[in-house]
């Protein structure tokens, strides 16, 4: 596992994933998707565990935030990783296409939260500490789910919807 | 000591005289008392003598949540108030409740609830932060609202922090003054805020980045996923969902919003950018439950807005006090409140529909009144309607109280088929529910009648105008599952035989203690009829299901039902012990309230007959039939030995 000087190469085309789209003005601000999420990666009702986040204020006339991995096409989370290491932690799932974070080989160099794209940073990609390193931990569709990502069925209005692979845009 | 699930295993103990803090262990209450409700009757029982009043140092303040609070479990967003009730009359330990998101972040930051005691010297707020608590100096937010208080603590200590706190109403010892959460979430009923404000307590921040151990997480995640979505209400005829259409979901100037952590259909708006009619400025609030009859919307909003900024019972406020003036003019006592002309009807005021609107600046100079206690009247309003009558108008506007209140309690008649407020009740639909406002010390609509109003009620085919989905013969089946007896839900039977009305009182009450121990949403919890199963009964043993799962203690549905039957008696207890309780102040809520026709029905409460539904009460709840004490027996059954000896000791046992 360790840091390996590789020659920087032209990364490979990536099957493209399924995604979690997110109506935000349909969402209602309860919160069940985070504890649904960290209850069933978990096993406990944790947001701050949870891969999905909603963040809202209710003095603020707008809609709510959520923030949620969208798989990138292009994940650059996944090509640094692969980039970085002879055995890299993330991988792509081969059923649903997800970018997955194995964290048995998690490192927690954190390379994946700093290069993602989206904002706010480290929110999509997560971390837990335990003996002082660091395991990071990210959306995976909930892959060995049968019945789909876990949040959009415990999500009462709807917000929240589950496009596959096949089914999803450019 | 073995791994806790659901619970955190602390409860904070807050001295604000001696500025001491401490923790308790939950585990010494718990699971026998389930929490929240159950541990903080206990605390009562032990630690507040009949002699302390609720703006007494003494008293506790207790903020409690329970095993299932921050879970998936829907409606576990809610928190639990208690304390020595000042806006009860005459004031007594009672509970009060909300929704929003302090409560899950309370069990996040570590804790299983904060009792607070004393009084400091100066203005403090308690700032909890993951496992961590300490007193800090309020006096940047004393003396302003509570929206700015939340605003201020946020900016303090980041943006994700819960507040709790009461605003002006508050600070100057309102008995309807509330602990507000975020814009509209409140503990309402009870006057906690003033409790608050007599300990120079501003307000609770709290932030936690914990969780909730989950014994059985797989078998949990299940139960809450299946957990039906139906709505206590049966759908209208014709649609498969209760659910608000996309149309109606979101809008320019609008948004959904709920309770944290809850799935049911229930959904509240938040009005956003609302032009005000009195102020020019630009509101953002959330609105559900009560409502003012006033001039436009954008009124309502904007009075809202006030209202929970001063930390006012807007519920009190709108369908008490206004009603009871407006009353009071149509008897000449009074005309006008600072010049402003008190709005009345043409004809005498039967129902709260007979009202007539205010205009917004009457509203505003009314709340203004009684959040500061500005002049005499203001002063009186400020602690309600009922002890307001005490002191105004030479006491002539008292017998006018009786259409709003059922004066024990001190809290606006609803959902017991009288007065306006909340739905419609229909004869003889109403009885458990009177049935349940003569043995409570509130309004027993925050946890138990909810039940029994918008959801049984619903469902058989002729009740009242509501047409529901089921024939009688079904209805019948279920209740006699349920129930244990068929004629609970026939609407045939009225005052006799007796136990079909006492059977579903005392079953919802334990049914309330239970949901306010958990915590859940009555709204959710417990329901009896369901549209999904085959013979249209629904799962109540759900609840036990959740609890065992979550807490990992096996616990059937019989057993839980008996963890809320022993609260009930605990409280009852406490009541007898410190207030002198008894078959006398039972009878009360029928002596001066429910005593005129509800509805255009014409139906009057027939208090001859009505006496024998509370001597069926008292012997299916194992009490004494002529004063209603719990006779020893029954509280030895209920393992509560100490409480018997305790109430034997002053002569108060049945």
């Amino acid at each position: 596992m360790a840091r390996v000087d590789k020659k920087p190469r032209s990364n490979p085309r990536v099957a493209k994933s399924g995604v979690i789209n997110v109506d935000n003005r349909k969402c209602l601000e309860c919160r069940e998707c985070e504890v649904a999420c960290s209850l069933y990666h978990e096993g406990e009702c944790n947001p701050s565990l949870s891969r999905i986040h909603v963040d809202f204020d209710d003095f603020v006339p707008s809609f709510p935030t959520v923030d949620l991995c969208k798989q990138c096409t292009w994940p650059a989370c996944y090509y640094t990783c692969t980039s970085l290491y002879e055995d890299p932690a993330m991988y792509i799932d081969p059923r649903t296409g997800a970018r997955i974070i194995d964290e048995a080989k998690c490192t927690g160099c954190g390379s994946c939260a700093t290069t993602c794209p989206l904002m706010p940073e480290k929110i999509i990609i997560g971390y837990r500490q335990a003996k002082g390193k660091r395991t990071y931990f990210k959306c995976d569709l909930c892959k060995d789910r049968a019945e789909g990502p876990v949040c959009v069925e415990a999500c009462p209005s709807m917000a929240l919807t589950y496009v596959p692979a096949a089914e999803r845009g450019r | 000591m073995a791994e806790i699930y659901g619970w955190t295993g602390k409860i904070l103990r807050v001295d604000l005289s001696k500025e001491k803090i401490t923790t308790t262990n939950t585990m010494k209450y718990v699971p026998s008392l389930i929490g929240s409700l159950g541990i903080s009757a206990m605390i009562a029982w032990e630690e507040i003598r009949p002699s302390v009043g609720p703006f007494d140092p003494d008293n506790r303040l207790m903020i409690m949540v329970g095993p299932l609070t921050g879970t998936l479990a829907s409606g576990a967003g809610r928190v639990e108030v208690m304390g020595v009730a000042p806006q009860q009359h005459p004031p007594c330990f009672s509970r009060s409740g909300m929704g929003g998101h302090w409560g899950p972040e309370l069990k996040y930051a570590g804790f299983d609830g904060v009792v607070i005691q004393g009084r400091s010297k100066k203005p403090v707020y308690v700032w909890i932060d993951d496992g961590e608590a300490e007193i800090l100096d309020a006096s940047e937010v004393w003396g302003t609202g509570t929206y700015s208080t939340t605003q201020t603590l946020r900016r303090i200590h980041g943006k994700k922090t819960r507040v709790i706190s009461c605003g002006q109403a508050g600070e100057n010892l309102s008995r309807i003054a509330i602990i507000q959460t975020e814009t509209e979430n409140a503990a309402g009923q009870g006057g906690f805020g003033g409790v608050m404000g007599s300990k120079n307590l501003k307000a609770i921040a709290v932030r936690g980045t914990g969780g909730v151990e989950i014994a059985r997480p797989s078998e949990f995640l299940q139960l809450c996923l299946n957990q039906s979505r139906d709505g206590q209400r049966p759908p209208r005829p014709g649609s498969d969902t209760q659910w608000p259409s996309e149309r109606t979901l979101y809008g320019p100037n609008f948004r959904r919003h709920k309770c944290g952590f809850c799935s049911t259909v229930c959904t509240n708006t938040i009005y956003m950018n609302v032009p005000g009619e009195l102020v020019p400025a630009l509101y953002t609030t959330e609105q559900m439950c009560y409502g003012y009859r006033t001039i436009s919307h954008n009124a309502q909003t904007e009075v809202r807005v006030i209202t929970s900024n001063y930390g006012i019972n807007g519920w009190e406020v709108s369908s008490g006090i206004i009603p009871w003036l407006q009353l009071c003019k149509q008897h000449g006592l009074v005309s006008d409140i600072d010049g402003i002309d008190i709005p009345v009807p043409e004809k005498p005021i039967e129902y709260l529909r007979d009202c007539a609107p205010s205009p917004p600046e009457f509203l505003r100079t009314i709340l203004r009144k009684i959040a500061f206690r500005e002049g005499e009247i203001g002063d009186a309003l400020s602690d309600g309607a009922c002890y307001a009558a005490d002191r105004l108008f030479e006491s002539k506007g008292k017998p006018l109280l009786d259409h709003i209140y059922p004066r024990h309690g001190g809290q606006v008649e609803h959902w017991g088929g009288h007065w306006g407020p909340g739905g419609n009740v229909y004869w003889p639909w109403w009885l458990p529910p009177v049935l349940q406002w003569c043995m409570d010390t509130r309004d027993p609509a925050s946890d138990s009648t909810h039940q029994w109003t918008e959801h049984v009620q619903r469902y058989l085919t002729q009740s009242g105008p509501d047409k529901g989905p089921f024939p009688l013969e079904k209805v019948r089946a279920v209740s006699e599952k349920v129930y244990g007896d068929p004629n609970v839900c026939d609407p045939s039977f009225d005052y006799d035989p007796p136990e079909t009305k006492a059977i579903p009182a005392i079953w919802h009450t334990d049914r309330g203690m239970i949901v306010d121990s958990l915590i859940l949403c009555d709204y959710e919890n417990t329901r009896v009829f369901s549209m999904r199963s085959e013979d249209g009964a629904a799962d109540t043993a759900l609840m036990s299901k959740l609890f065992s799962s979550c807490t990992g203690i096996e616990t059937s549905e019989e057993q839980l039902q008996k963890a809320g039957e022993r609260i009930s008696n605990l409280l009852r207890a406490i009541d007898i012990r410190n207030y002198g309780r008894g078959r006398k102040v039972d009878e009360k809520a029928i002596d001066v309230g429910f005593n005129y026709p509800g509805k255009d029905d014409g139906v009057v409460l027939d208090r001859k007959r009505f006496l024998k539904l509370i001597d069926k009460y008292y012997e299916l709840r194992g009490w004494n039939k002529i004063n209603g004490w719990p006779t020893r027996n029954k509280l030895e059954e209920l393992g509560l030995k100490e409480i018997a000896d305790g109430l034997e000791a002053i002569g108060r046992l049945g």
